[in-house]
């Protein structure tokens, strides 16, 4: 028998992070839970599961709520680290 | 875009710095407490924009992240407005705005008048006047319907008239009258009889029977074409009578031209009054007073419009040259021509377009008071005249 699916696991409602790239100048990530490192070159966020880190040129957090942030600029590099 | 930024200006924003402890914290910090920043900088430039609203709530998360704040900019319509708070001339202004367009956006300040060729838009502007129609009438008091009718029967010329109202404009939109042709009476029965003494040149009959041909010479009231016409059986019937009957005549003229006459010669000496007309009031632009003597005025007055609309504003000028009475003496030859004008003036008077003047032997008697002028005049022109006949 199917394991049923819970709501909150798909889409923008899961309580995973979500983090949505518009080329490599864009990127949305939804379900942040706060910035570790800021600077020029480097975003470093926390996110529920892990850590993205964000390497680039130019890197601009165009803006922040709760739980979402932009980060604009000219990104070369994404990682994921535990 | 535009509309972020235009939300943003409205409510009003802050921009700020970030000094000391992290920065990083700090807006982790805001985020949790549901601030929405934006514009976020880093390194050592760093700082944020927050609405203006919120910034207050920040002090405590930038306590907890060890950090400073401090207010780079205050940006939007509050803070615009917060300047202007002191300047009550600006507000009491602002409100005499308000009251002055509302105002005088209730009452017609342009009246123009549009599709007129013969009739003068003076003496409709006139008409619409005395309806009740004239700049600085209140909007509410115009009946348009009213006031159609009423100048529709002051100018008989009018065969349409539209007032349209748009804001503080009326349009008077006018369509003339086309005059009626005249229509001959074809039913009556007429002879053709000569008007004028003469030599018949040419003869060109439309109905009747001709008594006359060409080269005969005829006097005033003889029967040129008979209404009664007779056909091949030996019957007659009566007909209205119509030729055009072209015969040389002659006229004479007699006008006379004084040597001596008054006329006022400027002397050079002009004064020029200037008034701003502006929502029908009359400013003095110049402290020019009306002449007192001999003067002559010409006035102009100039609108001034906005893509075809014109505005309730302009300039009236009066421009006052002063003249003197002197007499004159005409020579010889400047009295022969103005009396060759005159003739002319009278013998176009007497034929009234309806013949020509072929040749003319003038007589010249030179008295002291002048020059008299007699002007036989040989004239080709159309005689024919119809005379009505009445049967019982």
């Amino acid at each position: 028998m199917r394991k049923p699916v819970k709501l909150s696991e798909l889409g923008a409602l899961s309580a995973k992070s979500r983090i949505e790239i518009c080329g490599n100048r864009e990127a949305v990530i939804e379900g942040c839970c706060g910035i570790l490192e800021y600077g020029d070159g480097v975003v470093r966020i926390r996110t529920q599961e892990r850590i993205v880190r964000f390497t680039g040129r130019g890197l601009v957090i165009r803006c922040m709520t709760e739980d979402a942030l932009v980060v604009t600029g000219y990104i070369l590099q994404i990682e994921f680290m535990e | 875009m535009i509309s972020l930024r235009l939300t943003r200006w409205l409510l009003g924003y802050v921009r700020f710095s970030v000094l000391g402890g992290s920065p990083e914290r700090f807006y982790t910090n805001c985020a949790h407490s549901g601030a929405y920043l934006w514009d976020m900088t880093s390194g050592g430039n760093a700082g944020a924009c927050v609405a203006a609203r919120r910034y207050r709530f920040l002090r405590r998360n930038a306590r907890r992240a060890g950090c400073r704040l401090r207010v780079r900019e205050r940006t939007g319509l509050p803070f615009s407005l917060r300047r202007t708070k002191s300047h009550a001339g600006l507000w009491a202004g602002f409100a005499a705005f308000l009251v002055l367009s509302f105002s005088l956006s209730t009452h017609i300040w342009c009246v123009q008048v549009t599709g007129n060729k013969d009739v003068p838009a003076g003496k409709i502007e006139s008409a619409l006047a005395s309806a009740g129609l004239v700049s600085g009438t209140l909007r509410s008091s115009v009946n348009p319907q009213e006031v159609e009718r009423r100048v529709m029967l002051q100018c008989p010329e009018i065969r349409w008239i539209s007032i349209n109202l748009r804001g503080s404009m009326a349009e008077a939109a006018v369509r003339e009258t086309t005059e009626k042709p005249n229509i001959s009476d074809q039913k009556s029965v007429c002879n053709v009889i000569a008007a004028r003494t003469g030599q018949i040149l040419s003869l060109e009959v439309f109905a009747g029977t001709p008594e006359v041909k060409k080269g005969d010479a005829v006097v005033e009231g003889q029967l040129l074409v008979n209404a009664v016409v007779e056909d091949q059986t030996g019957g007659s019937t009566m007909t209205h009578a119509s030729a055009e009957i072209i015969a040389e005549t002659s006229r004479e003229v007699t006008v006379k031209v004084p040597l001596h006459k008054q006329v006022d010669v400027p002397t050079g000496k002009t004064a020029v009054r200037r008034n701003l007309d502006i929502f029908r009031a009359h400013i003095p632009l110049t402290l020019q007073r009306k002449p007192q003597g001999s003067w002559r005025c010409e006035c102009e007055r100039t609108t001034v419009s906005l893509f075809g609309t014109p505005l309730p504003l302009g300039i009236y000028m009066e421009t006052w040259k002063e003249v003197r009475s002197q007499e004159i003496t005409l020579t010889k030859s400047e009295a022969r021509s103005l009396a060759g004008q005159q003739i002319k003036k009278q013998s176009d008077a007497l034929l009234k377009g309806l013949g020509r003047v072929t040749g003319q032997k003038l007589t010249e008697h030179w008295g002291k008071d002048g020059l008299t002028c007699e002007a036989k005049l040989t004239c080709e022109e159309n005689i024919a005249k119809e005379s009505e006949i009445f049967i019982k």
